[in-house]
């Protein structure tokens, strides 16, 4: 069974509750119970889908009049790329933006805003079983029906490698061009309670913000964009359940020798599934890729500990030693190049299908991140939304969590919009509850499929390994059913 | 069963209602204005409405209580006075809207009508002290709904309120789910008129009088699925869509084409749907302009 998140029934959040900050927050108590600054939105946390949400507001024409306040605990200016940041180093958050994604940040007029030479639009996958080599290709070509005559205007992109911080970049250069929320940078949220039922006003539903510094807001409509320890939901007492994969997921920015097999204008992305995890490249302009290796704890502190030349060595490997040959160059605290070259000496490899020779990792760029799935029991509560990974967390083999985000804030902006036409309370459940209807069950069809597939591919003897090579040899066979899990893989685009 | 494919027509509103007179005769026709006008009495409250009314006051804001369906159908009012302000608007109509709902029971559409960046003020008003007080309650919830002249809660009949000089009346007079409880609708109707400013609209919801609607929303609503709470309606006050055309028309409104109606069905999972022609057996918004 996995383990359950344990359940905070409790309609208030205290951030660290040291008696410093009791003290503190006695203080602002009795300002708060005076005065709280009334917002229509209030949005806790400004990653990826927090500013989605808040620059699709600003940019309808419908919600513009909407009293809108952004709260970040980090410092924004920290987000951003770095003014000419140079193409030869790139951040080593990235993800992987659908189609719809995109579609989205351009209607909501921020895609113009993001640095378009750091983005790289790739057009095929490789995915194959490190046990059984069953691989499937992913390229619009094969996967059209030969029915369908080829349309040359058709894009043949599957979707588009973006630093994290070039997203976030665009989407606050936008915010700043339509102005109008008030932004609290480097600000923490220290607590969270209902208001009160005064003389003149009943705040009791309405939640009371304190800020770190000293100001206090109520909300109509708070929002959770505030990552996977979301304090909204803690607030709001909404379970989220689900297990931990015991696994970390290692990043790193790669320098390989060369643009790709298929040259600059036909990028590749390779995933390889390993007992202990898949291990993805995925490219970035000129000769860089991003890597996202999903491992033991164990194995990715070995990883992050290794020299530069090592790791590059090792990531070669993942992609075309055997499983037993990368469990025994775990073993080893030092060596791997000379090891390496050694047993790749025989290894037969078909090179054409296989990514790139890695030939340098880019400096401080190995970090090991824990992978988790959960879930939220709801998105929505009384004067409550939650988007983002504040509402799930998803394993990364498939790419897919900052793009929930991204169609979670169209979602709830559509459902304010909605509301303010026909003068609904944006913070009622009977208003929310199209929001949750529109995100619930599509992301929990996808958090689905992606923890089966991570439980199919974790397993490494028995009659799975047959079953599942035949399964990928059968839908790569399939072209019609490719295109389907490719439109899927591409954001339903 | 039965209960899974329902009532195209549920007639599952439940709010307070004005009732002209404790009489229970069926509207079966429309007397012209001259007929009625004068009978209008003081006291237009049937107690027997108010009593099972009043029990249902605490859970009106409850959205998975009694009001669901009348909580879903509030949007769509909006949609239908925003098609009937389009409608034949050759004087291009005031920049903020006066407001004048009647019934308005615990505000519900009181409300949304005050929160609407077009809203110059709202005035509703309820014979019912027990509802009224409901929305009084729940507007305290809501600061924009506190600022001074946006949203005014009055506890009278529309016979008991002052009728204005037109050009102080209403741009938008609505009268939303108070047909069908009323006993006598023609001189009913009659009190409303002078509070719609010349040029103005009323737009009103209720529910045809045919087998359908009788077996849906008292059959199948009240005494089958029991959506709605037993005692919520009389079939006989129900009144027609192609009355109300004949009767607004012989009081020389709605000229022009300025007369609207949209017939809306409630289909289970998806909600109100607007359905062109259950306006004949169903559910049904009218909207009506008076003479500039
Ligand atoms: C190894 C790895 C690889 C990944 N790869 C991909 C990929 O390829 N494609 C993809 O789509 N996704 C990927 N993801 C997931 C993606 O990074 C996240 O889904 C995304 O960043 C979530 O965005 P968010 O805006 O919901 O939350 P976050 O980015 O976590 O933002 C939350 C914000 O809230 C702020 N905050 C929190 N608490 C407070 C407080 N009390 N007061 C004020 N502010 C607060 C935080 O400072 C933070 O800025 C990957 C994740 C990992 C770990």
């Amino acid at each position: 069974m996995p383990p359950r998140l344990r359940l905070s029934a409790q309609r208030a959040f205290i951030s660290t509750p040291s008696t410093h900050v009791c003290l503190r927050l006695r203080r602002f108590a009795s300002s708060s119970a005076a005065t709280p600054e009334i917002y229509d939105v209030v949005c806790v946390g400004g990653g990826p889908a927090g500013l989605s949400l808040l620059t699709g507001l600003r940019n309808s024409p419908v919600t513009t009049g909407l009293k809108i306040a952004l709260i970040e605990g980090q410092d924004l200016s920290k987000s951003r790329l770095p003014e000419n940041a140079s193409l030869d180093s790139f951040s080593n958050r990235c993800s992987s933006l659908t189609p719809a994604s995109v579609k989205n940040l351009q209607e909501i007029g921020a895609w113009s805003h993001a640095s378009a030479a750091r983005i790289q639009p790739y057009h095929e996958m490789q995915v194959w079983d490190g046990l059984t080599d069953a691989r499937i290709s992913f390229d619009w070509d094969s996967a059209r029906s030969m029915f369908s005559p080829r349309n040359l205007a058709q894009s043949t992109t599957i979707a588009y490698m973006v630093e994290n911080l070039n997203i976030t970049t665009a989407l606050q250069n936008r915010l700043a061009e339509l102005g109008g929320v008030d932004t609290f940078s480097s600000t923490k949220v220290e607590s969270i309670e209902l208001g009160q039922d005064t003389e003149e006003l009943d705040l009791s539903s309405w939640p009371i913000l304190t800020l770190s510094n000293g100001k206090t807001l109520a909300a109509r409509l708070l929002v959770g964009a505030d990552g996977a320890n979301s304090p909204v939901r803690t607030f709001a007492g909404i379970p989220s359940r689900g297990w931990d994969y015991a696994r970390n997921g290692v990043v790193a920015t790669l320098k390989l020798e060369g643009p790709g097999r298929g040259g600059p204008d036909h990028k590749i992305a390779y995933q390889r599934f390993l007992p202990t995890g898949p291990i993805a490249m995925l490219p970035l302009p000129g000769n860089m890729a991003s890597l996202v290796w999903s491992t033991t704890p164990e194995r990715a502190a070995k990883l992050k500990s290794l020299q530069p030349e090592d790791f590059a060595a090792m990531v070669n490997a993942g992609f075309r030693l055997s499983a037993t040959d990368l469990e025994y160059l775990h073993t080893l605290s030092s060596g791997q190049v000379e090891e390496i070259e050694w047993r790749k000496q025989h290894t037969t490899t078909n090179e054409p299908s296989l990514p790139m020779t890695v030939t340098a990792i880019q400096p401080g760029t190995v970090a090991p991140f824990p992978l988790k799935m959960r879930h939220a029991d709801t998105y929505i509560g009384e004067r409550i939304a939650l988007v983002g990974d504040a509402a799930h967390t998803v394993h990364p083999l498939a790419g897919q969590g900052l793009n929930q985000g991204q169609g979670d804030a169209a979602a709830l902006v559509h459902t304010i919009e909605e509301a303010v036409k026909t003068g609904q309370d944006m913070g009622s459940l009977l208003a929310l509850e199209s929001y949750n209807s529109a995100r619930y069950a599509t992301n929990n069809a996808m958090l689905g499929a992606v923890d089966k597939l991570h439980k199919l591919y974790a397993i490494d003897s028995g009659p799975m390994i047959g079953l599942r090579s035949l399964g990928l040899r059968t839908v790569d066979a399939l072209g019609p059913l490719k295109a389907f899990f490719m439109k899927s893989a591409a954001g339903g685009a | 069963m039965a209960a899974r494919k329902p009532p195209l027509a549920l007639r599952a509103l439940s709010r307070p209602k004005l009732s002209h007179r404790c009489s229970r005769r069926p509207p079966t026709t429309l007397s012209p204005r001259s007929s009625s006008t004068q009978s209008a009495p003081k006291s237009s409250v049937d107690p027997t409405e108010v009593s099972h009314f009043s029990n249902l006051a605490s859970s009106w804001w409850d959205p998975a209580g009694p009001s669901r369906l009348l909580h879903l159908m509030n949007p769509l009012r909006h949609t239908f006075i925003q098609r009937c302000l389009s409608t034949a608007s050759q004087s291009a109509s005031p920049q903020r809207l006066r407001y004048l709902d009647i019934g308005c029971g615990g505000g519900i559409f009181a409300e949304s009508a005050a929160r609407l960046p077009g809203t110059a003020s709202v005035t509703a008003i309820d014979p019912t002290a027990e509802v009224l007080k409901v929305a009084e309650v729940h507007r305290r919830r809501d600061p924009r709904l506190m600022e001074p002249g946006r949203l005014t809660y009055v506890n009278t009949s529309i016979e008991e309120l002052a009728v204005p000089r037109a050009e102080e009346a209403y741009d938008v007079v609505t009268l939303f789910e108070v047909l069908e409880h009323v006993a006598d609708p023609a001189p009913f109707l009659s009190t409303i008129l002078p509070h719609v400013k010349p040029g103005g609209w009323l737009v009103l919801s209720t529910i045809a009088r045919t087998d359908v609607s009788w077996f849906v929303t008292n059959f199948m609503a009240e005494d089958v699925l029991g959506i709605v709470p037993k005692g919520t309606h009389d079939w006989r006050k129900y009144v027609n869509e192609g009355e109300l055309r004949k009767w607004f028309a012989g009081q020389g409104w709605g000229t022009g084409g300025a007369m609207n109606v949209m017939g809306v069905v409630y289909v289970p999972g998806l909600g109100w749907r607007e359905v062109s022609g259950s306006e004949r057996w169903g559910n049904y918004f009218f909207g009506v302009k008076r003479e500039a």
